[in-house]
């Protein structure tokens, strides 16, 4: 049998599913009717982005101004160039799907999990290309403020976020909560990024690199809980 | 069928408060959701309280839609999530009230005319779930790949894939059975 053949086979079967009932089609488009007012369709995807990335930048640039621009000062040119623009990139990407997610039928380049983990090897990659000094001194303390420092700055990201997307409409709010989480932490490590002047490469590759799984996980937690049935 | 465009600019003119194209739009794409449910749901009355649900919904949140974007697979998508939050709370429901066993048995006594077991879904029945609902979306409601990625939340790849998986399948399925009993009663 071809594939052709097996086409034939599901058209004529699909013609023969028992058709819904006229009067309750009408009963619906009556309630509709009787609400019916115009509504203001969301933003394009890329002023929402666009928003996102603002969102993140202004967060990150204004909790670093006030606690000290320590870190990016020790960078050098091309560290600074190699780190941020990398950063921007995630947010883009991260910020469109979290676009995405909240657009019922919109396509998604990535799974959540796939994008934390895109997001975390491409964090890898470019911290371990920046930096070199292999030492562990205060590996535990150090590494637990940063962490703290970075998932705390992700809540007002993360409200921030859901401030402008709040019209949006999750079709599968754990995903979106936890691509929502990622965002949040991408903003908390720019952050970091910008204060930290602690260059020990385990520093900054496993506690900065933690804040976005770990904002990802309360994401997708905060949505599973928040979720209405 | 209808032309997929022209149910795109009745969206639009649902969200700008278009009474005529709201009744136009449940008439021509409510059919479609009706079966989808109808697929899965135990009942004709399930799949009428689900395609109620669905469009309240879409009413609640027909801001979401964008303009010249295809309108089916946004429908879908909606239609989708209503049906995974109705089997969530069943689920918990049926956990809550009595046994499982008990459940199968109360549904195998359901009259045979409250059962959803028409030619389609007696095709379909080999397949996997993920594999009957790409299946009925390209074949019933005539939606394109893209339209099916869109509405499922998956890459066009793993559309593509799943579609081959399920051909073979009922082509061996409909292969073992012959093709004269496959195309006139469908596959027992």
């Amino acid at each position: 049998m071809t594939d052709d053949q097996v086409d034939k086979v599901l058209e004529k079967a699909s013609g023969a599913t028992p058709e819904v009932d006229p009067a309750l089609l009408k009963r619906i488009a009556d309630s509709i009717n009787m609400s019916l007012r115009p509504v203001r369709p969301l933003p394009p995807p890329w002023a929402l982005t666009g928003g996102l990335a603002l969102i993140c930048a202004v967060v990150a640039v204004a909790a670093a101004a006030r606690a000290g621009f320590y870190g990016v000062e020790k960078l050098s040119l091309w560290e600074r160039a190699l780190i941020f623009s990398t950063l921007g990139i995630l947010v883009w990407v991260t910020g469109k799907e979290l676009v995405g997610q909240l657009t019922p039928g919109s396509r998604q380049n990535f799974s959540g999990t796939s994008l934390l983990a895109t997001i975390s090897a491409s964090l890898l990659g470019v911290f371990a290309l920046v930096f070199h000094d292999y030492r562990t001194d205060h590996f535990i303390s150090a590494g637990i403020a940063c962490l703290l420092t970075g998932v705390l700055l992700a809540v007002p990201a993360a409200f921030l976020s859901w401030l402008l997307l709040r019209r949006g409409f999750a079709v599968n709010s754990v995903a979106a909560g936890l691509v929502g989480g990622a965002l949040a932490g991408l903003c908390g490590v720019t952050m970091l990024e910008l204060h930290c002047s602690n260059f020990q490469a385990l520093h900054v590759l496993v506690w900065h690199i933690a804040v976005v799984p770990v904002s990802a996980a309360a994401g997708a937690f905060a949505a599973s809980t928040l979720r209405r049935p | 069928m209808e032309p997929k465009r022209n149910l795109d600019t009745l969206m639009s003119r649902y969200q700008a408060g278009d009474s005529a194209a709201v009744t136009a739009l449940v008439e021509a794409v409510g059919p479609r959701l009706h079966r989808f449910f109808m697929a899965q749901s135990a009942s004709r009355s399930d799949a009428d309280d689900l395609l109620q649900e669905t469009w309240l919904r879409i009413h609640r949140v027909r801001h979401t839609y964008r303009p010249g974007e295809p309108v089916l697979p946004w429908l879908y998508a909606i239609a989708r999530r209503v049906r995974i939050d109705q089997y969530r709370r069943a689920s918990r429901t049926t956990a809550r009230e009595r046994p499982l066993e008990e459940a199968s048995e109360l549904s195998a006594a359901l009259p045979r005319q409250e059962t959803h077991a028409d030619d389609l879904e007696t095709l379909l029945a080999p397949l996997s779930d993920g594999q009957r609902e790409i299946i009925r979306m390209l074949k019933v409601a005539g939606m394109s790949l893209e339209e099916v990625a869109g509405a499922t939340s998956c890459s066009v790849g793993s559309v593509k894939q799943k579609v081959h998986r399920a051909y073979r399948k009922l082509r061996d399925t409909m292969n073992a059975m012959g093709p004269q009993k496959g195309s006139s009663r469908g596959l027992p």
